[in-house]
């Protein structure tokens, strides 16, 4: 019973991800006693890796983050999309350019299909505290055609 | 038992290791262009499918798992020029792996671990223009197998291992090679044996990319007399020192353009130092670029002395926030300043500039006068910049001015019409706050401008001259702005040249018929995202070159047929997706037009339905004309109903007492008639019958039975029931007693119409006119159908004489007797009684 046990768990680690079926896993993004961000990516083809490194309820200026991810699209321009929602309400949306076809500004733009790309830097913003609360963010990074490069489904959870 | 148990979970554990691991999957790859192109990315292939044409030229099999690359793989594909590997675990490429790809171009490899090249792993591909081999675990380009592909352009070797800049004999080999990307390697060190090969041949248009390599020393004299078309060093230096030595060592390079700077998320120097410039003095260049220097000086002080030569010059965010100290001498034609610190205009003296980029500068606030004699192309977008006095050439000291672009920006107020600025060719407005735009014709003065951008200006159309002088207008776009009541008036008199013109986002609920009579140029017109309410084709109709038309995101319900024939001829793509169409019988013909007119419509199937409720977020197409027909056929025939079934109460409310006379004929049939004869006659001849009739009849012999109201008619029941009853179905003959008080009689004139019908339906001669007096003929005309009657029919008439009686009686009595049954019980009676007249006597 064991060895069919066995071979069962080794067959579900090995066996590739089906497209488009089961959803990510759920990770952990940052921890702490107060503040959890967790996250689930929401593109179908891939998962990613995302951390923060403070959890701290009051957000400091420029916090760290760390993310990395293979390329399925050549981003010659890449936009971020940020919805935050609360208690399925929407109270922000926001769009960035983070590439421009004329200025490379972070290093991985202009990288194509197949490059693994990461970044391990500040997020640029100014310092406000998280009131308490649990809050939905639905993080979207795509190219100058929308496709989809990540997408991430994140909730914040602060006590 | 054991070992069977074993022997079992052993053979279970095999199986289903093989099926993990090779769980290939066959799906089919996804044809972009059929025979041409195939995209088989992330399939989990584990090798090279073989049910793609011979004749792809497109092949993309990246994100397999392809390992191991064997000679001839791709054999199958002789016509293939491009073919993506991308990510395919291929950790092994063999000997003549790409032979026979004669026609490849584009070969990409990026992402894969390969550890063993074979020498000849690239032979053959004696077409191939870009080899891109990103994140391969290359670690020198000498060993790198590409000397013999001769017409390779550019070679993509980013990412890797690197550690020599050392460009190898075999580059004497590929005399195409324009772009180089060596950037994100381990190179340090730059000798000028390096360079070697350059310095014996001229690659006079290669780009060199050096960006993220840990450069730490540059060997002077290595760049010397090195022509190239451009060099890319960001984020290279981890000091100014090291900055300063590299760029000296750069000394003696003829470029065509030089890009310098970080990457915002790889920054590295801490301080910059004023003199790391001061090496370009040895280089000579065209075009320099310089971007995302953390700690770049504030003011330029000394800085650009080396720069006076330079033609083109960007400055990318920056802490830049003046240009106070340039060079007398400065030769620059295009400055480019984006994203830096500047709080006010750099007032730039350099008579030799053409073009000003001054973009993104998050602190301007209010717009300066400058002096920029040669200018020609302006473009302040971004800058949140409030503009008191827009614009003619003082403003910008210059009338040589083709293109301004002053769009995103604060309140800019209009108080000029271009003096001086007649030379514009390009004007853009678009997103910034436009005042007194309306109050006269600002643009009266600009009859050489081609495209003009007022879209999201805050413009409410009021004054209708507003476009007069734009005679060469091409393009406008006037987007999310308003215009008086809603209504398109006729604004573009003067702009017989449009080719485009976008409407969106007007809040336009009506066009005016004349709005477009102008415009025989126009070509594509945008009027989605407005108020209108129907396809109105009329306005459209003198656009004798309009191809698109975009009216979606409208409220359009319906439009009426005979005026779609309107829409240009020429039109070939009609845009109505979005709208509130009304999926109704009523306008079924618009509805069939849509479906007629599916070629012309873009995303006709995106059409949908907003009423009736019932087909709401339908689409159009699936609406049927059945449902319309169905509904006439339902309406006529009710209709058609409901006036049969009127008229068969009219008549049956009409001819209700012949019903009744029908129906006694059927149930009482013939023979079984209680009465020999029912009397009509009229109440003042009452004494004739009772005295004369009734005696004569019944008293005498044979006797016979006669059906009289005062009589024999049930109480209770209606007189005319009776009369239908009793006097008609239960009697054999009906005689009437025809008098002149008769005529006179309602009741009496019924009982003979009633007679008549029964005489008709019943089929029965039975009617027997008795004239008592004399008639008046006048009076009796009044009755057509009796005086008719009475003169075709033999009728009896009463004489007061004894002969007379005697013939009357006769004749009354064979007509009574005609159809008489012979009743025994009648004659038996007669018989007993006569017997027992005989007994008693």
């Amino acid at each position: 019973m064991q060895v069919l046990m066995a071979a069962f768990l080794v067959c579900t680690l090995l066996s590739p991800q089906g497209r488009g079926g089961e959803a990510w896993p759920t990770h952990t993004a940052c921890r702490d006693e107060s503040l959890q961000v967790l996250y689930q990516s929401c593109d179908a083809l891939q998962d990613f890796g995302l951390s923060v490194d403070q959890c701290l309820k009051q957000v400091k200026p420029n916090i760290n983050i760390r993310f990395g991810i293979i390329l399925r699209e050549d981003i010659k321009e890449l936009f971020l999309d940020i919805a935050l929602f609360s208690k399925g309400l929407s109270i922000l949306n926001f769009s960035y350019p983070i590439c421009e076809v004329d200025q490379p500004k972070f290093s991985f733009c202009g990288r194509r299909k197949g490059e693994q790309i990461s970044y391990a830097g500040p997020v640029y913003n100014s310092g406000f505290e998280i009131p308490e609360g649990e809050y939905q963010v639905l993080l979207q990074l795509y190219t100058q055609d929308r496709s989809t490069v990540a997408c991430a489904n994140a909730t914040i959870l602060c006590s | 038992m054991m070992p069977h148990t074993r022997l079992a979970a052993a053979l279970i554990l095999a199986m289903a290791f093989f099926f993990c691991l090779r769980s290939e999957s066959w799906d089919p790859c996804v044809q972009v262009v059929f025979n041409i192109s195939y995209q088989c990315m992330e399939l989990n292939l584990y090798r090279i499918p073989d049910n793609i044409p011979t004749s792809t030229k497109i092949l993309d099999l990246s994100f397999n798992h392809l390992n191991h690359l064997n000679s001839h793989s791709f054999s199958n594909f002789p016509e293939l020029q491009m073919l993506d590997l991308s990510r395919c675990e291929i950790q092994m490429i063999e000997d003549d792996a790409y032979q026979g790809l004669n026609h490849l171009s584009t070969l990409i490899l990026t992402g894969n671990p390969i550890q063993s090249l074979a020498v000849g792993a690239f032979s053959g591909l004696s077409s191939l223009q870009k080899l891109v081999a990103v994140e391969t675990n290359l670690a020198s380009l000498e060993d790198f197998p590409i000397g013999h592909l001769k017409t390779l352009r550019e070679l993509n070797v980013a990412h890797n291992l690197i550690h020599s800049f050392k460009f190898p004999e075999y580059f004497s080999n590929l005399p195409n090679l324009e772009h180089l990307d060596l950037s994100n390697n381990k190179i340090e060190n730059i000798y000028h044996e390096d360079l070697k090969v350059l310095h014996q041949m001229r690659l006079l248009n290669l780009s060199l990319d050096l960006s993220l390599n840990p450069l730490d020393f540059i060997e002077p004299g290595t760049f010397k007399e090195i022509k190239l078309n451009e060099l890319t060093l960001r984020s290279n230096f981890n000091s100014t020192h090291v900055m300063k030595i590299c760029i000296q060592g750069l000394a003696g390079l003829k470029i065509n353009r030089l890009v310098l700077g970080e990457f915002k998320n790889e920054r590295i120097l801490e301080s910059f130092d004023r003199s790391v410039l001061e090496g370009l003095c040895n280089l000579t260049f065209e075009q320099f670029r310089i971007a995302y220097f953390s700690e770049f000086p504030k003011d330029d002080t000394g800085l650009f002395n080396c720069l006076v030569n330079v033609s083109v010059i960007s400055l990318l965010s920056l802490d830049l926030d003046s240009l106070e100290a340039l060079p007398k001498d400065c030769r620059w034609q295009h400055l480019e300043l984006t994203n830096c610190n500047f709080k006010q205009f750099p007032t730039l003296k350099l008579n030799s500039l053409k073009k000003f980029v001054f973009i993104d500068n998050k602190h301007m606030s209010t717009f300066t006068k400058f002096e920029l004699p040669n200018l020609q192309f302006l473009d302040l977008k971004r800058n949140h910049l409030s503009f008191k006095g827009c614009c003619s050439h003082t403003n910008f000291g210059t009338s040589k001015l083709k293109h301004l672009d002053l769009s995103f920006n604060d309140v800019i107020t209009m108080s000029s019409n271009f003096l001086g600025l007649e030379q514009l060719e390009h004007l853009d407005f678009q997103h910034s706050n436009l005042k007194q735009a309306n109050d006269f014709s600002v643009f009266l003065s600009l009859r050489n401008l081609r495209y003009l951008d007022i879209s999201y200006t805050n413009t409410q159309v009021v004054f209708h001259g507003i476009f007069v002088g734009l005679v060469s207008l091409q393009t406008l776009r006037m987007a999310g702005n308003s215009f008086q009541n809603n209504l398109l008036p006729d604004i573009f008199t003067e702009l017989t040249n449009l080719t485009i013109l976008d409407l969106s986002k007007c809040q336009l609920e009506r066009v005016s018929q004349m709005a477009f009579h102008s415009l025989p140029k126009l070509q594509v017109l945008n009027m989605s995202h407005n108020k209108l309410l129907s396809l109105d084709a009329l306005p459209y109709k003198p656009l004798h070159s309009l191809q698109i038309l975009d009216c979606s995101f409208n409220r359009i319900m319906e439009s009426k047929e005979q005026e779609l024939q309107h829409l240009p001829r020429s039109l070939a793509l009609l845009n109505l997706t979005q709208n509130d169409f009304a999926c109704v019988c009523e306008h079924q013909s618009f509805l069939q037009w849509v479906k007629d007119q599916r070629q012309l419509l873009v995303g006709a199937e995106q059409m949908m339905c907003t009423q009736p409720l019932d087909m709401q977020d339908m689409p159009v197409l699936s609406f049927r004309n059945a449902t319309c027909q169905m509904n006439k056929m339902i309406i006529s025939v009710s209709v058609l109903t409901i006036l049969l079934v009127s008229v068969a109460g009219a008549l049956v409310y009409k001819f209700y007492f012949h019903l009744m006379l029908l129906a006694g004929c059927k149930k009482y049939g013939r023979g079984e008639s209680t009465y020999d004869a029912f009397v009509i006659y009229s109440s003042q001849d009452e004494d004739w019958v009772r005295n004369e009739l009734v005696k004569n009849l019944e008293e005498g012999v044979p006797p016979f039975q006669l059906c009289l109201h005062y009589r024999d008619f049930i109480p209770g029941v209606a007189i005319a029931a009776n009369i239908i009853q009793e006097g008609f179905h239960k009697s054999r003959k009906v005689i009437v007693v025809v008098s002149q008080h008769f005529i006179q009689s309602r009741w009496c004139i019924f009982e003979y119409e009633i007679a008549q019908t029964w005489q008709f339906l019943c089929s029965r001669a039975g009617i027997i006119f008795i004239v008592l007096q004399k008639l008046e003929k006048s009076l009796l005309r009044q009755q057509v159908g009796l005086y008719r009657l009475l003169n075709r029919n033999t009728y009896l008439e009463w004489e007061d004489s004894v002969l007379g009686r005697h013939i009357f009686w006769r004749r009354l009595r064979k007509a009574l007797l005609d159809g008489k049954p012979w009743r025994p019980e009648g004659t038996a009676d007669a018989d007993s009684r006569q017997q027992e007249a005989t007994a008693s006597t």
